[in-house]
């Protein structure tokens, strides 16, 4: 029993955001917003230089021949960043689905990028950005087909419905691609909250108003604290669901579904409260919150929300449902 | 990252589970806050500790099996499973035996571990006062040294004052306090964490009846107790250092191992299974989410120790558990209470174990530093906001 990463994993970890302090910083985020793809290529770029999308590509295969357990620190540290790009769908789900089959070509270094639409959502996230779409039962690209922009709420993750799409049949674990899809979005929202809360505090020590910090009164302190505590507790349970992915746990789904519960609760809970923090700025389009905000916002919901999520931990831990 | 048991851990665990399957008793004790209970308890403390499993974290030569973290939550999580009586020494156990352990003399861990690990002497805690709650360091019981006695004086505390809510006290042997003994000094400043006998002349205790009816904790009177200087733990009038210390061990993974709301968990999907209606889907959400609360917080609890066991310390993060296990404990009976219906209002019965869990939840939020203390606490030391008391 030993529930900690280990030294190798902390620095890849720390190796990213030292990359993301500079190449992802609010202004990176804003521009990929506006730029109109919700997507950085030079970053994109980045991270298959630095093996970060194709952690769970065998090395061989040119990948990092890494593990979920790898990957759930660069996720958190992409979160906190509020990082655009389908760098989910792609690291966590596709790559990993199609090792061996006729579409792995490119996809451990990014050069071919990947998304998916597995969800149940009728909308498929980066569609425009990306070559082709993992769906149910194989891989459409998305060269010829017809794609409208629905306008999501983060436009980080622009998403789109799509027509006349032909899809190439190709065998993959689609259970296993739905929880590394829950499991990997359950990341980059714990990197959300924790970045959330960081800023919200930081305005708190800075705010005056009745002559002191607004971070001094306690029900600022409690709403951040209170914020905090649920990330806190969402943070085990995701890495958890790491392992038991890493390890082909019985209770894989269990437990995916459990970190995807808490962290949806969590991210929503520190947007709530930072934005409170945060007052009329944080209702302004110039706050930089609102790129987190939004993200959260749109991944609480992805691949399966919190209600969806318990009720799967609930099949599991009560028996299904009558 | 592992979180798999190693062998070794496996067969610790099936240790722990034959002798507690061989010796708990068959029919639960009476509440350890009556007499009989009581007495009934500290039976049971003297056979677990005869068992070597009454402080299996404790060093060997005090009675414990030096177990590591992860050990002492197995055992923990066979003790519940087993269906154990409560810890009617916790407060020596669990919190006044690990700072003896950090800041004690050798002489002091010679004289009060072993006798602590067989519960031969249980401790109460002697911390709040009538108006010092929330407020600890505005704490106003002294302790002077003597001026005079047979070898001259400086040798005996003289203590005086008035403190509550000090748990089994009423029955309990010996009280750990903390004084002000510095009469110039303010605040943190100037008190000394001191080991006082309940029998001693002078002090008097008085119970108080909690809200369940039984006199589980009591007022603690000290009319110019004299007491040993040898019975000062740590330095002199460096108490509150001391008093933080074990606070930490209190709020902390030491006095609230997971196993209990686990099992309180799992009793819960029982008693769904029982009497919850399945396509009541609110119900179901709300029993499911309780069974994910305790699983949580199971593991940041193992997430925790292998920090600590890595030589990781924990400061101001353990007020992060002592919200998350206090107001879970609350609303997991409240969900039980809800599906009792007309049973919820008997104190006696099939039931009674949830309605007395029920109140004894509430205590939860309040002892130990009061959930909005700890709040303050994360706010200002792993938040970094200006502190505003």
């Amino acid at each position: 029993m030993r529930f900690a990463f280990t030294d190798d994993q902390q620095l890849f970890a720390e190796g990213l955001r030292d990359l993301l302090a500079k190449e992802c910083t609010p202004a990176h985020v804003r521009a990929a917003w506006e730029e109109g793809t919700g997507h950085d290529a030079a970053l994109w770029s980045r991270l298959g230089e630095m093996g970060v999308l194709g952690v769970l590509v065998p090395e061989e295969q040119g990948g990092f021949g890494g593990t979920d357990v790898d990957l759930v620190l660069l996720l958190e540290e992409l979160g906190k960043a509020a990082a655009p790009g389908p760098i989910v769908e792609h690291s966590a789900v596709v790559a990993p689905a199609l090792i061996g089959t006729d579409f792995a070509t490119g996809l451990a270094d990014g050069s071919v990028i990947a998304t998916a639409a597995l969800d149940g959502s009728p909308y498929v996230p980066h569609a425009q950005v990306a070559d082709i779409v993992l769906v149910p039962g194989g891989v459409a690209r998305t060269e010829g087909a017809t794609l409208t922009d629905v306008e999501g709420i983060d436009q980080g993750r622009r998403i789109f419905t799509v027509d006349g799409m032909t899809v190439a049949p190709v065998a993959f674990d689609s259970d296993l691609a739905f929880d590394r899809g829950a499991l990997a979005t359950a990341a980059f929202l714990v990197g959300l909250s924790e970045r959330m809360i960081e800023v919200a505090a930081e305005y708190a020590r800075q705010r005056e108003q009745y002559g002191k910090p607004i971070g001094a009164y306690q029900a600022v302190k409690h709403l951040l604290a209170d914020a905090l505590q649920k990330v806190e507790f969402a943070k085990p349970a995701v890495y958890r669901a790491a392992w038991s992915i890493s390890v082909d746990e019985p209770t894989r789904a269990r437990d995916v579904s459990m970190a995807k519960a808490f962290a949806s609760d969590a991210a929503y809970r520190a947007s709530r409260s930072a934005m409170q923090v945060h007052g009329a700025i944080g209702y302004t389009w110039e706050a930089d919150l609102q790129l987190w905000m939004k993200k959260a916002w749109a991944l609480q919901r992805a691949w399966g929300d919190a209600t969806f999520h318990r009720r799967r931990v609930a099949d599991a831990v009560l028996g299904l449902s009558r | 990252m592992d979180l798999r048991y190693t062998a070794e851990q496996d067969a610790f665990r099936a240790e722990a589970r034959a002798w507690l399957e061989a010796n708990v008793p068959s029919a639960p004790l009476p509440s350890f806050d009556t007499e009989q209970g009581f007495a009934l308890h500290r039976d049971w403390e003297r056979k677990l500790s005869e068992g070597r499993w009454s402080a299996v974290s404790w060093p060997e030569e005090y009675g414990g099996r030096g177990a590591d973290y992860i050990h002492w939550l197995i055992f923990e999580e066979e003790y519940y499973r087993a269906g154990a009586p409560g810890r009617v020494n916790q407060n020596g156990i669990f919190l006044l035996g690990p700072t003896i352990m950090e800041v004690g003399t050798p002489e002091q861990k010679t004289r009060f571990l072993p006798t602590m690990a067989s519960s031969e002497i249980v401790w109460a805690q002697a911390w709040s006062e009538p108006n010092a709650g929330s407020d600890l360091a505005s704490l106003r019981s002294t302790g002077m040294l003597s001026e005079d006695g047979p070898d001259g004086g400086g040798r005996e505390w003289v203590l005086n004052g008035q403190k509550i809510w000090a748990s089994r006290a009423v029955w309990a042997d010996w009280c750990f306090g903390i004084f002000r003994t510095d009469p110039e000094s303010e605040r943190h400043r100037g008190l000394t964490f001191i080991l006082v006998p309940l029998d001693s002349p002078g002090v008097t205790v008085r119970p108080i009846a909690q809200l369940d009816g039984d006199t589980g904790f009591a007022e603690i009177f000290f009319d110019d107790v004299h007491v040993p200087v040898e019975n000062t733990l740590g330095e002199v009038n460096q108490g509150w250092r001391v008093t933080m210390a074990a606070a930490g061990f209190e709020r902390g993974v030491s006095l609230r191992s997971p196993a209990r709301f686990s099992a309180t968990a799992d009793r819960l999907v029982n008693l769904w299974h029982d009497r919850g209606d399945p396509s009541d889907l609110a119900l179901r959400d709300a029993v499911v989410d309780a069974w994910m609360q305790a699983e949580g917080y199971k593991l940041h609890t193992y997430m925790t120790v292998t920090h600590m066991l890595d030589g990781g310390t924990i400061g101001a993060e353990a007020s992060l558990n002592k919200i998350f296990w206090s107001e879970m404990d609350v609303r997991m009976h409240e969900i039980a209470l809800d599906m009792l219906g007309p049973e919820a209002e008997r104190m006696s019965g099939a039931y009674e174990r949830w309605v007395d869990g029920f109140l004894f939840s509430l205590s939860g939020p309040i002892y130990a530093g009061t959930n909005e203390i700890q709040r303050n606490i994360i706010a200002d030391r792993v938040l970094q906001l200006p502190r505003g008391l």
